[in-house]
């Protein structure tokens, strides 16, 4: 991720060699121009991973660097059982893209969130540098399409807690230079269970700026609502299932899913026990129904490998994708939605973000306001 | 006296090879004075009823590349964060004047910016305490465009004595000479400034890489423990590094030594912290003034550190770090960055030659960042950033 230092050169900075990107839509592929790349009439299994292997997954909340964290010394490329994620199990379950949580320990706030914040995004550089050739960093839509013609897994920074701000807009920026690409909404003072404060909204219009995605899993409704209004660039939930289904705070009502679905935004299923359930069929209830309410541009996956967190059976590591696509396959999903769900949902979202951020980045400068003069 | 001829003579010199600046507080002054504000102090205009520093009197100084130091104070609560601000002060300084600074990261990028006739900016860390005890965080302020780190401000950190603060250490702590090896290891500068004498002979042990006094003057022409001893000063030629002279008068001269010792006394007694450089503790300063006029330094002071600190270090091992905007006072004939002209007419007339006015200017201090990547390239390709930390390292003994 060296080459995120050049972002301090202004002919570096303003980047055109994307044209495709100036259309925030472009990436949703609606079925009538999907072409097919499985038989439909081969076995759900070979389906799976025929489609996958045009359309690979973006995994949404990976925790990998932080369980590495704990072994004295880790081989990727080789394989390391003692973790959920390694190269060879990455390759089998056709994943293409993965988005790295920055944990921060329980309760830090103000310059120890914003110190820890720092580690944790040079822990997962250190960890991409240890694994050329299986993972390469990305920072925008095409720095994960390049990686994946280049037949690596993109790394994506993010979502760091809001607390890694630490209130400041500076800091924001900084973060963002230093890649980090998503930032989740709880946990701070300026956005809780009232919504955001004045400060809060500033801050989703600075990340708007800058092309860092809103992630509004564990969010109050009210926070939820107002960024669904406020924000230019499509947002997402990290790690959210259906609350009708299985009762979790995380997990989404469906008048919030017909509200993300209106304004085009992103939910990304957790695979894990508490809150999907503990089958691969209790998986694909939430994918349906949230397909059903939102809509099929609408839901993703998020492993959440690595967390800490129980998964389902036979879905217990990053491998496991294809016996997922295969049930979906049963149930009658057809290839193109399949094929938003595993990765062009994402790549739209990353895509939109992009030119927002320079669309946004044409018209003002950076912001110089304080949660003090905000918020008080 | 300089003289005419002389001043011209210093205004060319520059003009081929302008004033590397080790050190400018202009982002902590606009981070004291306006929050950032930088409409309200827009560097493209003259600001010398409230700054040193602006684009017009870099120009009229000479001045060809800054490292602009994103201090913070050691009593901060919140010294990374802050230290991120500072960082993000100097990016929108760049995007504000594209014309006039250029961002820098490397000594490539300061020759262009010189050929560009533009002003390399690039920026300097002041004090350890903005890493928090973290190597992670050095590596993350590396990441952002940081290419020193002063060990220590005026306070002790954990793992190194600060040269104004009680002994601690004795110099660097294990954790402290793991951090001197990672900064080698990124390809970031070992600023020796504000460290005790003995950081400084531990830093100089450690270092693979050449060191630099960012703001520094000599202690055998001015005994105060900000300025760098001769024993130090000896070990530049085999190190490579720099000592860039600095103007504050409290360091260069004895009187303004002394007189300074009462006039902090003064500010805390009226409960200001002595470098508070808020309009009322200034008042309370400038009252101070009128009772005991404060000694002035000049040109001459200056000059004559750096004809000591040539004879104890040599030619290709000095430098110019003016401090501006970091100190209340300076001296007179360098009373902000429009000044170093006549330091350079001062030592022309002194019997400086051409060949050495553009090492002290501009060629040491380029050649000592390209020094330092260089064995940051040969150390990246040997070993893997150091997870050390300093429970690790410096856990107390039994």
């Amino acid at each position: 991720m060296a080459d995120l230092q050049d972002d301090l050169r202004p002919t570096a900075a303003a980047d055109f060699d994307e044209p495709a990107a100036l259309f925030p839509d472009e990436g949703i592929v609606t079925a009538e121009f999907y072409e097919p790349v499985s038989d439909p009439d081969g076995a759900p299994m070979t389906r799976a991973r025929a489609i996958l292997a045009a359309h690979p997954v973006a995994d949404g909340y990976n925790g990998l660097p932080w369980a590495l964290k704990r072994l004295p010394w880790y081989d990727l490329e080789e394989g390391e059982s003692t973790v959920d994620t390694d190269v060879p199990r990455l390759r089998s379950g056709h994943v293409g893209a993965l988005f790295w949580s920055l944990r921060l320990p329980e309760g830090l706030d103000g310059d120890r969130a914003v110190g820890a914040t720092l580690e944790q995004l040079d822990l997962a550089k250190t960890v991409v540098r240890s694994c050329e050739e299986g993972l390469r960093p990305a920072c925008t839509a095409g720095q994960v399409a390049d990686a994946r013609n280049r037949g690596r897994v993109a790394v994506l920074l993010g979502p760091a807690g809001a607390p890694a701000l630490g209130d400041s807009l500076g800091i924001l920026r900084q973060l963002h230079l230093l890649g980090l690409r998503v930032l989740t909404l709880t946990g701070v003072s300026w956005a809780g269970d009232a919504g955001l404060t004045r400060f809060g909204e500033e801050v989703v219009r600075e990340m708007n700026r800058l092309g860092v995605i809103a992630d509004l899993s564990g969010a109050s409704a009210p926070t939820v609502r107002r960024v669904l209004s406020l924000s230019r660039a499509p947002v997402l939930f990290s790690r959210s299932a259906a609350r009708t289904l299985r009762p979790h705070p995380a997990n989404l009502p469906d008048d919030l899913l017909a509200e993300l679905g209106a304004a085009k935004g992103l939910c990304l299923v957790p695979l894990t026990a508490e809150q999907t359930g503990p089958t691969v069929r209790d998986v694909a209830d939430h994918l349906d129904h949230i397909r059903a309410v939102a809509g099929a541009h609408c839901v993703g996956l998020s492993g959440t490998y690595d967390s800490g967190a129980a998964h389902p059976q036979e879905l217990g590591d990053t491998s496991c994708y294809p016996r997922l696509i295969a049930e979906l396959l049963r149930r009658g999903w057809d290839e193109a939605d399949v094929a938003l769900l595993t990765w062009n949902n994402v790549q739209r979202v990353l895509r939109g973000a992009d030119f927002t951020a320079r669309a946004a980045q044409q018209r003002r400068e950076a912001s110089t306001a304080t949660i003090s003069e905000l918020d008080t | 006296m300089t003289t005419v001829t002389s001043l011209e003579a210093a205004r060319e010199l520059l003009s081929e090879f302008p004033v590397v600046d080790g050190h400018n507080d202009l982002p902590w002054a606009l981070r004291s004075q306006v929050r950032y504000d930088l409409d309200a102090r827009d560097i493209a205009a003259d600001q010398s009823a409230h700054l040193h520093t602006d684009i017009p009197r870099l120009r009229a100084g000479g001045v060809g590349a800054q490292y602009w130091s994103v201090y913070v104070r050691t009593d901060s609560p919140d010294p990374v964060a802050a230290t991120l601000e500072q960082i993000d002060c100097v990016r929108q300084l760049l995007a504000r004047h594209p014309g006039d600074l250029h961002p820098a990261l490397t000594a490539a990028d300061m020759e262009a910016a010189r050929g560009e006739g533009r002003i390399a900016s690039l920026m300097g860390a002041e004090g350890g305490h903005s890493i928090a005890n973290s190597l992670g965080t050095l590596r993350g302020l590396y990441g952002l465009g940081v290419r020193y780190m002063t060990l220590t401000h005026n306070d002790n950190v954990d793992w190194a004595d600060s040269a104004t603060d009680e002994p601690k250490a004795g110099g660097l702590t294990a954790f402290g000479r793991e951090v001197v090896r990672e900064m080698n290891r990124l390809g970031m500068l070992v600023d020796l400034s504000h460290v005790a004498a003995t950081t400084m002979r531990d830093a100089l042990d450690a270092s693979s890489a050449p060191v630099i006094f960012s703001h520094s003057s000599a202690r055998a022409v001015c005994d105060h423990p900000r300025n760098v001893p001769d024993d130090v000063l000896e070990r530049l030629p085999a190190n490579g590094g720099v000592a860039m002279v600095t103007f504050v008068p409290k360091f260069v001269l004895q009187a303004a030594v002394d007189w300074t010792a009462a006039a902090d006394e003064n500010m805390r007694a009226h409960g200001f912290h002595p470098l508070d450089t808020t309009a009322e503790a200034m008042k309370v300063h400038r009252a101070f003034e009128e009772r005991r006029p404060r000694p002035l330094a000049t040109v001459a002071t200056v000059a004559d550190h750096l004809d000591h600190m040539r004879e104890a270090a040599g030619i290709d091992h000095v430098g110019i770090g003016g401090d501006y905007d970091g100190t209340a006072f300076t001296p007179e004939g360098l009373a902000d960055v429009s000044g170093y002209p006549n330091l350079l007419a001062e030592l022309l007339d002194r019997g400086w030659s051409k060949a050495d006015l553009a090492k002290l200017t501009w060629k040491n201090a380029v050649r000592v960042l390209d020094a330092a990547q260089d064995v940051a390239r040969g150390l990246q390709a040997t070993r893997p950033p150091s997870n050390a930390t300093i429970e690790s390292l410096d856990a107390p003994a039994g």
